[in-house]
């Protein structure tokens, strides 16, 4: 009677499964499977149900009745948080059981909760069984971005392998270059050699460069200092003999293994030959796992040169490409990498400052563009500036070019931190963007009575300004004269609506998408020009227009939309489409991009799989819908 | 009461009963059950309906029996689950009565000898107990939780009295519209109560089966008696 126990089971859950979508248009089987497997669990009121902790998503849930909020989590400090609300009939985690990995929501029940949760293996089997299922799942808006996310980390999966992990050969890992010396080399000359080239240890070769022995700072107090050995002695009666090697093709884990099982520091990698060509310390092994949040940070506030500061910006790099690969959104991404540039910037200024004093003097660092909105992708160049106050005795001009000093300074390390110089010279050490508090009231005032093109493209870029370092309230000060003035002035606003109408989404009569609006990259799409900054130049306008002292484009749209009561669906939407962009900007300028270099933004429509371009599509919907908000609402034509 | 009965049907079973239920019923005898003193995770509870015929475990007839486990502190699977309508057991005569004794049987299989869940156990333990001890000459005394006296000590700031099953449902907010609802329905509105009462007794410090069931006694006498 265990069969007839269990038919009824499934039938109590078969009942309700008939009044919800998508179970009520599945065929009699798929439901029956999933009524058979799905087992009725119950979360109180405030207890997470499933979160990004919790491991590979075991369960795909359906809430039977009480509703669920889902909030997206990761190590990432965002003020602001998307945050959804999940009730009866509603399902979660789509994305992450699809993929077989952590859920990036955490999922609480607001109050108490009766979840039916389908085991992932038995969630898969529905997927491939039921056609009605699988296009429910992919269907949904939300679903969708997590699936791309999820083939994206795919891709990203095999590179971060190739890049990074304990299987990489040693070849790639460690010295390229060891500092090596005969055996015979008297010690005083071997320790010299040492110091000179700034290292721990030294490896002793032969002329055929074959390794016999290592050196290490150890050796020298036990068998030099200790052992009284004369500094003319040949390095080899100090030397650790037989040194443990390892061919170039074996792994870092091989390496790890070696030093454990033989309480060593350092592996000597060899060709096949047997020739020295490098050597890997543990601290190399320790860097392949070391990209992490939190010691990146202490690195950087540790940092003591700009040296150790581009460890740390190619730190940044790497961890950022590692949360992409975790599909981390393109929203918190963003942010995450400003915050991260935030403290590197502020540590080359700090550093800086030790040789420019600046005592007594009230002044800020500013950050422009991306930067200041907090949208900075993988390739950003330069923009900033500097704001002060003119403390009495003491002229502009004089302030003026020792700033510009300090700043050129900053603007030359934040270079070689993989910063690259603004091609438009739109940085501190430039005379024009190096100003008094009053200096730049008078610019944005300027700006906003007379609104010439070149006054409209400045606003775009020095509107968005944020302080970095230094006295905010200057900033402060700055953003509540621009929003006084940009209030008392609706041609302005108009002047910049009609500026930001200037280009339109890529969408095609005919076609998905208008590929020739480039006429140097035919057949590729700017994601940047024709995609995000419509969206930046629209939250630009509405937060002016509203008064909202935030930079970042999300908060501008958020905060906005509640003055102006537009409704959160609507919003969502729109932010949902921009981040989708942004996210397809960030994928491509890593997949795309060598290492290193500056990626752009241009896309082929055509290399998306169906997936992506139709959420593209319907990304690049929402930025004409927003745009037609724009035009309704300042009466440009 | 219960004392005397044992005394009177002393354990053991009746002559007619085939083989195959003899070796169950001995070896179920030599089972042992769950450890009541560990953690409910790690303890399979059954939640379990009956339909009679009247309210009178004496004399009215027992017509079926719905249950169903709930385990891992609170997870329903479809697959542990029991249902026996006793008019729907086929064939006639010795043959039929025989099929009756082997679904008991299966029954007690099930069971595993785990804590039991109902609403108001003198009436379902009532029916339960007569029927093995006719039957099987099972004296049938299993760890009861009654939801009946125990909720209203639980969720006292739902109701701190006694109350019909669906002025509970009601309270809980698991009222299912209208209608009647089957056995099975019935044990499954009970499994759910059963699940949010197992974190309200885990927070109040009942970690335990054994405690679970013991708070369930308390609980009951004291109602009962003061």
């Amino acid at each position: 009677m265990r069969q007839e126990g269990r038919r009824r089971v499934a039938g109590n859950t078969l009942a309700f499964l008939k009044n919800h979508a998508p179970f009520n248009k599945m065929k009699a089987e798929a439901l029956q499977a999933f009524a058979d497997k799905a087992q009725l669990v119950f979360h109180s009121a405030g207890s997470e149900i499933v979160g990004p902790e919790a491991g590979n998503v075991r369960f795909f849930y359906l809430i039977e009745s009480g509703k669920v909020q889902a909030r997206q989590a990761g190590e990432v400090t965002v003020t602001e948080y998307s945050i959804l609300s999940l009730g009866v009939g509603e399902s979660f985690p789509i994305g992450a059981v699809t993929a077989g990995r952590p859920s990036t929501n955490t999922y609480t029940a607001v109050d108490d909760v009766f979840c039916y949760q389908l085991p992932a293996e038995d969630f898969m089997q529905l997927m491939t069984s039921s056609p009605e299922f699988n296009l429910f799942c992919t269907q949904y808006i939300a679903s969708l971005l997590d699936q791309s996310r999820c083939q994206l980390q795919l891709q990203f999966a095999q590179r971060a392998n190739e890049q990074q992990t304990l299987n990489s050969p040693l070849v790639g890992i460690g010295s390229r270059s060891p500092v090596a010396v005969a055996p015979e080399t008297p010690v005083r000359a071997a320790l010299e050699t040492m110091s000179a080239a700034k290292v721990g240890s030294l490896v002793i070769a032969g002329e055929d460069r074959k390794p016999v022995g290592v050196f290490t700072r150890s050796d020298l107090l036990d068998r030099v200092v200790l052992a009284d050995l004369p500094h003319d002695a040949p390095i080899s009666q100090a030397m650790s003999p037989a040194p443990f090697k390892l061919e170039e093709h074996a792994t870092a884990y091989d390496a790890m293994l070696a030093m454990a099982t033989h309480g060593i520091r350092h592996v000597l990698v060899t060709d096949a030959e047997g020739k020295l060509t490098g050597v890997v310390s543990e601290r190399d092994l320790f860097a392949l796992q070391r990209v992490g949040l939190r010691q990146i940070r202490q690195s950087i506030e540790g940092a003591h040169n700009v040296e150790a500061l581009q460890q740390s910006a190619a730190d940044v790099r790497q961890l950022s490409f590692n949360m992409l690969a975790q599909g981390v959104g393109a929203e918190q991404l963003t942010q995450f990498i400003s915050a991260l540039n935030d403290a590197l910037t502020r540590r080359v200024i700090q550093l800086n400052l030790e040789n420019h004093n600046f005592d007594g003097i009230e002044w800020a660092w500013l950050a422009f563009g991306s930067e200041g909105r907090d949208e900075q992708t993988f390739s950003t160049d330069q923009d900033n500036g500097i704001v002060y106050a003119v403390p009495d005795g003491l002229t502009v001009g004089e302030l003026k070019t020792r700033f510009l000093a300090f700043a050129l300074d900053v603007n030359k390390d934040l270079d070689r931190c993989g910063f690259p110089l603004c091609k438009g010279n739109i940085m501190a050490s430039n005379p024009q963007w190096c100003l008094s508090l009053d200096e730049w009231k008078e610019q944005f005032s300027q700006w906003i009575r007379v609104p010439q093109p070149e006054a409209l493209l400045n606003a775009t870029i020095f509107f968005d300004f944020r302080p970095l370092f230094g006295k905010v309230e200057l900033a402060e000060a700055m953003r509540r004269h621009l929003l006084a003035q940009t209030s008392s002035n609706p041609m302005f606003l108009r002047a910049m609506a009609h500026n930001a109408l200037d280009v339109e989404p890529p969408l095609g009569k005919i076609r998905d998408f208008l590929t020739d609006l480039e006429p140097d990259h035919p057949g590729k799409i700017d994601l940047k020009k024709y995609g995000s900054r419509i969206f930046v130049d629209v939250a630009r306008i509405y937060a002016l227009a509203t008064g909202v002292h935030n930079t970042n484009s999300v908060q501008r749209l958020r905060l906005a939309s509640k003055r102006l009561s537009i409704r959160d669906d609507e919003v969502n939407a729109v932010l949902e489409g921009m981040d989708f962009i942004q996210f397809l900007r960030l994928q491509h300028q890593y997949l795309e991009g060598e290492p290193g270099t500056q990626g752009d933004n241009l896309i082929n429509p055509d290399d998306l799989n169906e997936l992506d371009r139709r959420i593209l599509k319907e990304s690049f919907r929402q930025a004409r819908k927003l745009q037609t908000r724009l035009k309704l609402d300042y009466q440009v034509n | 009461m219960f004392g005397i009965r044992k005394f009177l049907f002393k354990d053991g079973s009746p002559a007619h009963l085939p083989d195959d239920v003899k070796a169950a019923i001995e070896a179920w005898r030599a089972s042992s059950g769950p450890q009541l003193d560990d953690a409910h995770f790690h303890v399979r509870y059954v939640v379990i309906d009956i339909i009679s015929s009247g309210l009178k475990p004496d004399s009215d007839e027992l017509l079926g029996i719905a249950a169903a486990g709930v385990r891992e502190a609170g997870m329903i699977v479809p697959d542990d689950a029991f249902y026996l309508d006793f008019s729907a057991i086929e064939g006639e005569g010795e043959a039929q009565q025989q099929a009756v004794d082997r679904q008991l049987m299966a029954f007690l299989q099930f069971l595993a000898k785990a804590p039991l869940v109902t609403y108001h156990v003198p009436y379902v333990g009532g029916f339960l107990q007569r029927i093995y001890k006719e039957r099987l000459g099972i004296d049938f005394q299993p760890n009861w939780v009654d939801l009946a006296w125990l909720l209203p000590s639980m969720f006292e700031e739902k109701s701190h009295t006694l109350q019909p099953l669906d002025h509970w449902l009601d309270l809980f907010g698991l009222a299912s519209g209208s209608g009647r609802r089957d056995a099975m329905e019935n044990t499954l509105m009970l499994a759910r109560i059963f699940q949010m009462l197992l974190v309200r007794v885990s927070a109040k410090g009942i970690d335990t089966p054994g405690r679970l069931v013991d708070e369930s006694r308390a609980s009951s006498f004291l109602r009962r008696t003061h």
